[in-house]
């Protein structure tokens, strides 16, 4: 009780007195900038999984190829599921002689659970959303099927057996799908038209989709229950994580963005509790003596400063998540409209993760500072030189450099980008200790002489450059995470933008004929339309490998996951044929067929993943049927394609050669800006037997969403940025206090207040920019690491923080040292000794 | 001289350190004892040991030879633990530098003994113990809201406040000016002989030492008595 007591008095009047400031500030930040960062990255997160949800129309997916057992269904209404559901075949559909082949859907009235069903009143006209389903005895058709077809509003066509009216055209679906191959016009109808239609009758080629949605972990606990029932040959599973499409892939790389800025934030707050720990420890070896010496026993000292460390660590949780709650509000408000955030939603886990941190931090980065302080001797009472017993350098760092680690490590959940950063932090370290030696060479030259600004700010380094080099070192972290999450939040939001730069096609148009190819291109020209390079595409059924029959079909489907952006490859290929390496395409094994001699076996060029999954290799022969012929070719180069770009990719790419006999195809893609979308029936109506695909409402969903992203990447860096600059004011202010009774004992010698203010001003600027300059080959490395293994983004140096690093260094640490020191040279000398004291 | 009525006794007492040159005695052996409610002044100039020679006698520091009895107590045989407790139950510091917890008031630094003791009426013993060196009127004063006379009157009243049988004073004027040194003085005395404490004083001012029944001389780690008429007790 009696330990309770003092050290409840102890932490009340320090903590009015203004004492524990520093550490205080150091915890608050920590719990503050966690809590926000998670909170708001929670929040948007939700958010973005909403929108990606809508790409499959829900949370959950499950694709069959018969119908299910209903009471599959029945039992997702025990899991408080919603259920959605769809039927879907390709279908002959009439309307008096003309007829098309549709992709016919029939869906229940709850479709779609996520996103909406667009609607337009022109064909390829906008599309506007609708809440309504699609009411019996009507079809919602899409425009390129009334443009074959021929008919308009009000018209019926048949589909089946069932004549059905056209209500309204069908813009976009939700769970649409992209792919520019094999698609067939959509036609919505209701599911209780089916019966009618009799179009799954025997021979046809049905699928069923059955939609969920609900909370996660009871979406997770369905899963588990119906998983045993599932049949791979049957059934799929889909959800929204297994989408690896290109908003799949954004939403993915911006994930661990966050993440990876939560960590920083994370190390930052560690940095900065280390340092106001230090100080705290410090500032208490003389009340710890005291005790020591008036007969308290390590054990009492012990418990009182637990019990003090335990109430500080309280208060700032407490504090901190007050703050960080506020600023992560302010911040949604402020952003409310440009980013959907769910504000109204609250989540207990980034609140978990950090009163976690704060109390690890706390805790963690205490033990070296508060071993330092239990080993006070009693005899400093006498000897005010004697200090710790406990001074290692090698365990400070492997207490801190531990804590750090384990706490990312358990954080993230993720070894390598948690690895790579104290990888990072590691070469920093030792580069600055070796820069400190440096330091010291050049202050013993120029820290001899008279009492100049520059001379004294020399000296002062070399006679503090070893023991201050944990000081050093902080600003240098600090700094390096500030960079880290700068240049990863630019080259980040750069790649997604120039993955849809102002002029991406929107359009594509495939079965163009050799005949139409050149005609299309005119008149493209006459109309100021931009298109892109025309593709040969021939259909090809996959034969055998190395005359081994091919069993398994070349399709994603096979596979657990599912991908809707790229999907469609089915039993037969689309092959494609040319000399010239398409954008965005790597070769990663062998070469790349630009020549060929007559005689040699024709070379196939093929994409690394299907290779890796049909275990084809360099050499391989592959046999493919296409038409009555086979043509056989050989692998002679593997490629790396790059699917986030939307242009057209294939996984087999042959020389020109092995389809000179054949005629193709052709597809390509054009540009039609936003205000000229109405121009598109008229504009393709002369090619009224090319395919045309709209693509425009899928690529303005990715835009959105990547400028969503870019906005919270943006608020995120300004919150590490806030968090860095109180790191570093902590930094300067802990390190002011060492300062001061040289500070002291200049004025008392009469030196002049301006001539201490330049040096301490100049000793800052020194460390700043020698702080600077480190992070910023730190920075390198560590954005090397990031970049190459977590991101997978193309590395290149940054020069310019080469130079703007030591800069900004220099001037803020310069900044925040002459404030402090303003401060601290404004008391008068008596008063200057007295705080010494 | 009974030796129940011993309150400090050493045997050929010894402290060496080790620095960078090798090793240094500090301390030569010294023998002496002090009896119960003595006073007793350790003179000497700077260097000379005086501080060591306290700071082993009031167990703050580990002896490197010999023996000493603190109340009959083996100080020497005794861990850091239970040199911390024997200093809790019975001695009493003042310092030059006056040695109070900045962040705690002058009462409650005056309580902190008491407190540390575990004794339960810590804060009506500092509350009367304040009035008697007369800062009632500042006792919720943090210490550097005081003044340095102010300041050691609190350090006198938190060494007296566990009523302590014996009280190392360590150059208790040197920080205060003349004014301020007689009262600080008058007030250390008064206590002493009405607490029948005893007194172990370590200063450089010699009409301060005057006033202890007994003077030792320290120089370059010997000790030597000042006072005839009692036994000379440095060396072997």
């Amino acid at each position: 009780m009696m330990a309770f007591n003092l050290a409840w008095r102890l932490f009340k009047h320090e903590a009015r007195r203004g004492e524990l400031t520093i550490i205080l500030l150091a915890i608050v930040l920590s719990v503050a900038s966690v809590l926000s960062l998670s909170l708001f990255s929670e929040r948007l997160q939700q958010a973005l999984t909403d929108k990606s949800a809508e790409f499959i129309a829900a949370d959950s997916q499950l694709r069959s190829r018969n119908p299910v057992d209903p009471m599959w269904i029945e039992e997702a209404g025990k899991y408080e599921l919603n259920t959605a559901y769809q039927l879907s075949t390709r279908s002959m559909v009439f309307a008096g002689d003309a007829l098309a082949l549709s992709d016919v859907r029939a869906v229940d009235n709850a479709y779609p659970l996520k996103g909406k069903v667009k609607l337009s009143t022109i064909p390829f006209g906008e599309g506007i959303a609708t809440d309504n389903s699609v009411p019996r005895g009507e079809v919602w058709a899409d425009s390129r099927l009334l443009q074959v077809l021929k008919v308009d509003i009000g018209d019926e066509i048949e589909v089946g057996e069932a004549k059905l009216k056209v209500a309204r055209i069908l813009s976009e679906i939700p769970d649409a799908g992209f792919s520019i191959f094999n698609t067939d016009p959509i036609l919505l109808i209701n599911a209780q038209d089916v019966a009618a239609t009799k179009i799954t009758g025997p021979g046809s080629r049905v699928s069923y989709k059955y939609y969920f949605t609900g909370e996660p972990s009871q979406l997770e606990d369905y899963y588990d229950w119906l998983r045993p029932q599932l049949d791979r040959e049957v059934h799929r599973w889909t959800s929204i994580e297994d989408d690896e499409s290109p908003i799949g892939n954004s939403i993915a790389r911006a994930e661990e963005f966050f993440l990876l800025a939560s960590l920083l934030a994370i190390v930052l707050a560690a940095v900065s509790i280390a340092v106001a720990a230090q100080r705290f420890s410090q500032r208490h070896f003389d009340p710890v003596a005291i005790m020591k010496t008036l007969g308290a026993g390590k054990s009492t000292v012990r418990t009182i400063y637990l019990i003090q460390i335990c109430f500080i660590t309280v208060l700032g949780i407490i504090l901190g998540s007050v703050i960080g709650y506020l600023i992560q509000q302010g911040v949604a408000f402020a952003l409310q409209g440009q980013v959907e955030v769910a504000i109204d939603t609250w989540y207990w886990r980034p609140l978990g993760i950090a009163v976690f941190t704060g109390v690890t931090c706390a805790m963690l980065f205490s033990i070296y500072p508060l071993l330092q302080l239990f080993s006070i001797p009693p005899l400093r009472v006498l000897r005010r030189d004697i200090s710790s017993t406990v001074s290692s350098k090698f365990l400070q760092f492997a207490f801190s450099g531990g804590a750090v680690f384990l706490l990312m490590w358990v954080y993230s959940g993720n070894l390598k980008i948690s690895s790579i950063l104290f990888a990072g932090g590691i070469v920093l370290v030792l580069s600055l200790l070796a820069m400190t030696h440096v330091l010291i060479i050049i202050g013993r030259k120029l820290g001899s002489g008279s009492m100049g600004a520059w001379t004294l700010a020399w000296a002062r380094i070399r006679r503090r450059a070893m023991g201050n080099s944990v000081q050093l070192i902080s600003f240098a972290i600090t700094i390096m995470l500030l960079l880290v999450v700068l240049v990863m939040r630019n080259d980040l939001v750069k790649q997604w933008r120039d993955q849809l730069p102002e002029g991406t096609p929107n359009y594509f148009i495939a079965n163009v004929t050799e005949a139409q190819k050149e005609g299309l291109k005119s008149h493209f020209d006459t109309n100021n339309v931009l298109y892109e390079k025309f593709y040969p595409v021939a259909r090809g059924r996959f034969v055998s490998i190395n005359d081994e029959s091919v069993r398994t079909e070349v399709t994603k489907e096979g596979e657990e996951r599912s991908n809707e952006g790229r999907q469609g490859l089915g039993r037969e290929a689309n092959l494609s044929w040319t000399t010239e390496l398409q954008t965005g395409n790597v070769i990663v094994d062998g070469q790349w067929h630009d020549v060929w001699q007559e005689g040699e076996p024709v070379p196939v060029s093929v994409e690394t993943d299907i290779a890796d999954r049909l275990e084809i290799e360099l050499g391989d022969t592959l046999a493919f049927n296409v038409g009555s012929e086979v043509i056989k070719a050989e692998v002679t180069s593997l490629r790396d394609v790059d699917w986030q770009t939307l242009q057209p990719n294939f996984f087999f790419v042959l020389h020109p050669k092995a389809m000179e006999n054949f005629s193709a195809t052709y597809i390509t893609s054009f540009h039609l800006d936003e205000s000229r979308k109405n121009e598109i029936a008229p504009l393709m109506a002369p090619f009224a037997s090319v395919t045309l695909f709209d693509v425009d409402a899928r690529i303005n969903q990715i835009r959105e969403i990547i400028d969503q992203v870019s906005l919270a990447v943006e608020f995120i860096l300004i919150l590490v940025l806030i968090a860095g600059s109180l790191v570093l004011v902590a930094q300067v202010q802990a390190s002011m206090d060492e300062r001061l009774e040289e500070l002291a004992i200049l004025r008392t010698l009469g030196l002049k207040g301006s001539r201490i203010r330049f040096s301490v001003i100049n000793e800052f600027l020194i460390i700043g920019g020698v702080a600077g300059l480190m992070a910023a080959f730190a920075n390198e490395f560590s954005l090397y690491l990031l970049q190459v293994n977590v991101f997978q983004m193309p590395f290149a140096l940054h020069f310019e923080y080469w130079v703007i690093a030591p800069v900004v260094g220099a001037i803020v640490v310069g900044l925040l040292g002459a404030l402090s020191c303003w401060r601290l040279l404004s008391l008068n000398t008596a008063h200057l000794l007295r705080k010494m004291v | 001289m009974s030796k129940a009525s011993l309150m400090i006794e050493t045997k050929n007492l010894i402290k060496k350190v080790t620095t960078n040159e090798g090793e240094l005695q500090i301390l030569h052996p010294i023998s002496f004892t002090v009896s119960a409610g003595e006073s007793v002044a350790v003179v000497g100039a700077s260097g000379s040991g005086k501080s060591t020679l306290l700071g082993l006698l009031a167990g703050l520091d580990e002896v490197s030879g010999g023996e000493i009895f603190l109340d009959s107590e083996p100080l020497h045989n005794m861990d850091e633990e239970a040199r911390a407790r024997l200093r809790g139950d019975k001695v009493g510091f003042i310092f030059q530098s006056f040695m109070l917890v900045q962040s705690l008031t002058a009462l409650e630094n005056i309580m902190l003994p008491a407190e540390i003791a575990g004794l339960d009426d810590a804060k009506k013993r500092a509350n009367e113990i304040i009035k008697q060196v007369g800062l009632e009127h500042r006792a919720h004063h943090f210490p550097n809201q005081l003044s340095g006379g102010e300041q050691q009157r609190v350090a006198i009243a938190r060494a007296f406040i566990t009523k302590p049988k014996l009280l190392f004073a360590d150059e208790p004027t040197g920080n205060l000016d003349s004014v301020n040194s007689q009262k600080v003085e008058d007030l250390l005395f008064a206590l002493n002989k009405d607490l029948d404490t005893t007194l172990i004083l370590v200063t450089h001012d010699s009409q301060l030492a005057q006033k202890c029944d007994r003077q030792l001389q320290m120089t370059a780690g010997e000790l030597v008595e000042k006072t005839p008429h009692l036994k000379v007790v440095s060396g072997e």
